[in-house]
């Protein structure tokens, strides 16, 4: 299968940066799958969603070296603060989520069939009618999500997306991912919470200092992580845990 | 426009109008409402910073319901082309610079607003301003005069503390986030 | 309360535009009025207009509107009746400036004036009825973002300000004292909510042109380039608004015609 996006040797510094955020990655992304991109705070992880999606540098300035090949026709991006990614210009989620097709210019039917395809994939299709601004940040954020998907991207970048959310909105949106690449829409999803984002992954690339160390299957990568080294070194029986708060548990149980 | 330069503005309208919240806390005889105006000149250029001040002096009617003070909105418009000219001259680089800089505003800015209030609304604006008028009035100055002095007095002060609290913004500006205005590079 | 209230009264009907024509028009009828018999006429028209919107509408309105107008009129009456130029009339024990009451008849008329059509207008228009006709009207997006999105952010500012406020007080900041003391306190408390809210400018700028926001001009992707929004429920226009819009256009035209003419003769 050709692949959406390809990175070859890419390096990226952003502007007034001393040094580059991404150092020579090479990375390709196929069409429907769940990439995982882990890491320390500081690593990258933000940095490789923008550039893969071609955000970076062309919204956020700064240099872009190496080959990057995007054949996805549409790319969107989501954070994870749901308030700051609001249009400002909608009074109900129906409308908000309809705001990415309507700005293409798209007939009204079609931008209201996109918008509730969307809103039925999250899952908050019952919120149609109220006030972005007075839901709570779990069904804010899967309406910010929505409202990405209802572009009909063929990659979505979420960036950390269930960072500002508690545990039960995190697994929601959490689950409904493999659906999302299932559809088509090639998913790519930067977190350190892994024991959320592993089961959902088709492949995880783990980077340190901007360079990428590991890649594959998450299984196999994650085996290799220094808290399932000292978690196998403690004598946690498989699955591992894969990341420090998963370890605490285990080793205190 | 660039959707950033929005997203600035929207910023700025939004401090202009909640930095005022800040001063009455803190019972400081000044409003300090176009902060953010200033801020948009230095960071990204004019035309933003008329569009500041002027969607804040919407805003500011829609909140408080007092829409007969738009008019007003043509002093937003020569404070947003003063500070540029004055961060493009480097006002903001230092507090001696942006003293006088902010004291010149003042003058500017009152020698605006105090026709306006005089010719339109015969001296009776907003609340603090007025009583000043009220009191200068009643020493026995014509009305003129209580008008001009009032204005000039309010503004002096409140465009002084606008531009050094501006400078001082700049100034604690992270490297990182400074590179992104090019405005600031002249 | 300031704000909207939904109703289905001709003014919640009307096109948006409409309402705001007549809106602008009080206001700048109300500088082009120069005598109390005329600026009385005025305050009856925005009465008149405030009344189009029924019973709801009014008392939201007409309330706020005498509160905000009463404290003017105060001022008004002791800036220029009590303190006005003479000759001087007697109202039973007090006596004012003959000249100055009148002066202060047009100024409270104008003020109360604007103030009732535009509380009207904000009343009897909603929000987002006024974004679909504009984006209608094929107005650009950037104008559009900043009369709707700006009122929307201010909440959260406001949430972050009182946070900062409170964060600061634990961390010892003392909010009272000399003046001086105060002014230095300023800085702790702005510094913070400004610097924050730049942090997450280029978040939201992300965010905005990944829906494709924005056309051309404003730099956006646009999605399909540079394609007209689709307004997704675009409030009816129809030619008897047009007309009145215009009309009201021409009205205001002539006021201040008549006044440029009355004040060289």
């Amino acid at each position: 299968m050709s692949a959406l996006i390809t990175l070859d040797r890419v390096s990226f510094v952003y502007p007034g940066a001393d040094r580059p955020a991404l150092e020579e990655v090479s990375l390709r992304v196929a069409p429907a799958e769940v990439l995982l991109v882990t890491g320390e705070t500081g690593a990258g992880t933000s940095t490789l969603l923008l550039v893969a999606t071609g955000f970076a540098p062309r919204v956020v300035g700064g240099r872009l070296l190496g080959a990057r090949d995007i054949a996805a026709r549409r790319c969107t991006v989501v954070f994870s603060r749901p308030w700051t990614q609001l249009s400002g210009l909608c009074s109900t989620v129906r409308d908000e989520v309809a705001f990415g097709p309507a700005s293409r210019g798209l007939p009204r039917e079609t931008v209201r069939a996109a918008a509730a395809r969307a809103m039925d994939a999250l899952g908050v299709a019952h919120l149609a009618g109220r006030d972005p601004a007075r839901l709570s940040g779990g069904e804010l954020q899967r309406v910010v999500v929505a409202a990405a998907l209802a572009l009909e991207p063929d990659a979505i970048a979420l960036d950390d997306p269930a960072a500002e959310l508690d545990p039960a909105a995190a697994d929601a949106l959490y689950a409904a991912l493999p659906g999302i690449a299932a559809s088509g829409t090639a998913v790519l999803l930067a977190t350190p919470d892994l024991d959320r984002a592993a089961p959902v992954a088709s492949r995880a690339v783990v980077l340190e200092r901007g360079r990428v160390v590991a890649e594959g299957a998450p299984g196999r990568v994650l085996d290799g992580t220094t808290v399932a080294v000292i978690a196998r070194a403690a004598g946690c029986p498989p699955p591992l845990p894969l990341d420090v708060p998963a370890l605490a548990r285990r080793v205190a149980r | 426009m660039t959707l950033r330069d929005l997203v600035l503005i929207r910023l700025g309208v939004a401090v202009n109008l909640v930095i005022g919240q800040i001063v009455a806390a803190l019972l400081l005889p000044v409003y300090l409402d176009s902060v953010g105006t200033i801020l948009v000149a230095a960071l990204v250029g004019p035309r933003a910073a008329i569009a500041a001040g002027l969607v804040s002096q919407v805003l500011n009617a829609v909140i408080s319901g007092n829409f007969s003070w738009l008019p007003f909105g043509l002093v937003q418009v020569v404070i947003a082309l003063y500070a540029t000219a004055a961060a493009r001259l480097g006002a903001f680089r230092s507090y001696a610079t942006a003293v006088p800089a902010g004291l010149g505003m003042g003058l500017v800015a009152a020698s605006c607003s105090a026709p306006i209030s005089y010719f339109l609304f015969g001296g009776v604006t907003a609340g603090g301003v007025t009583v000043v008028t009220t009191v200068v009035r009643a020493l026995g100055a014509p009305l003129g005069v209580a008008v001009a002095s009032a204005s000039y007095a309010t503004d002096l002060l409140d465009k002084t503390i606008a531009f050094v609290l501006v400078t001082l913004l700049l100034r604690s500006l992270p490297r990182t986030l400074a590179t992104r205005f090019p405005a600031l590079a002249r | 309360m300031i704000g909207y209230v939904a109703g289905r009264s001709i003014l919640h009907r009307a096109h948006p535009y409409t309402t705001l024509a007549l809106a602008g028009a009080v206001l700048l009828g109300a500088f082009a009025m120069t005598r109390p018999l005329q600026v009385g006429l005025l305050v009856l028209g925005a009465a008149g207009f405030a009344a189009l919107g029924g019973g709801a509408t009014l008392r939201s309105s007409a309330k706020p509107a005498l509160l905000l107008a009463l404290p003017i009129w105060v001022l008004l009456f002791v800036l220029h009746g009590l303190l006005g130029p003479e000759p001087r009339v007697f109202f039973g024990p007090v006596r004012l400036s003959a000249a100055g009451i009148a002066t202060a008849l047009v100024l409270g008329g104008r003020v109360t004036a604007i103030v009732l059509a535009f509380l009207t207008a904000l009343a009897t228009t909603a929000p987002h009825r006024l974004v679909e006709a504009m984006t209608a009207g094929g107005q650009p997006f950037g104008r559009i973002f900043l009369l709707s999105s700006t009122l929307t952010v201010l909440p959260r500012m406001r949430e972050r300000a009182a946070l900062i406020l409170e964060a600061q007080q634990c961390r010892g900041l003392r909010l009272g004292g000399s003046p001086l003391a105060r002014l230095k306190a300023l800085g702790p408390l702005a510094l913070p909510l400004v610097l924050g809210a730049l942090a997450e400018v280029d978040e939201q700028v992300l965010a905005l042109d990944a829906r494709g926001a924005g056309d051309r001009r404003e730099g956006g992707e646009g999605g399909g380039g540079a394609a007209r929004r689709t307004a997704l429920d675009p409030p009816r226009d129809s030619t008897a608004q047009r007309v009145v819009r215009w009309a009201l256009l021409v009205l205001v035209l002539a006021a201040y015609a008549w006044k440029f003419r009355s004040m060289r003769g």
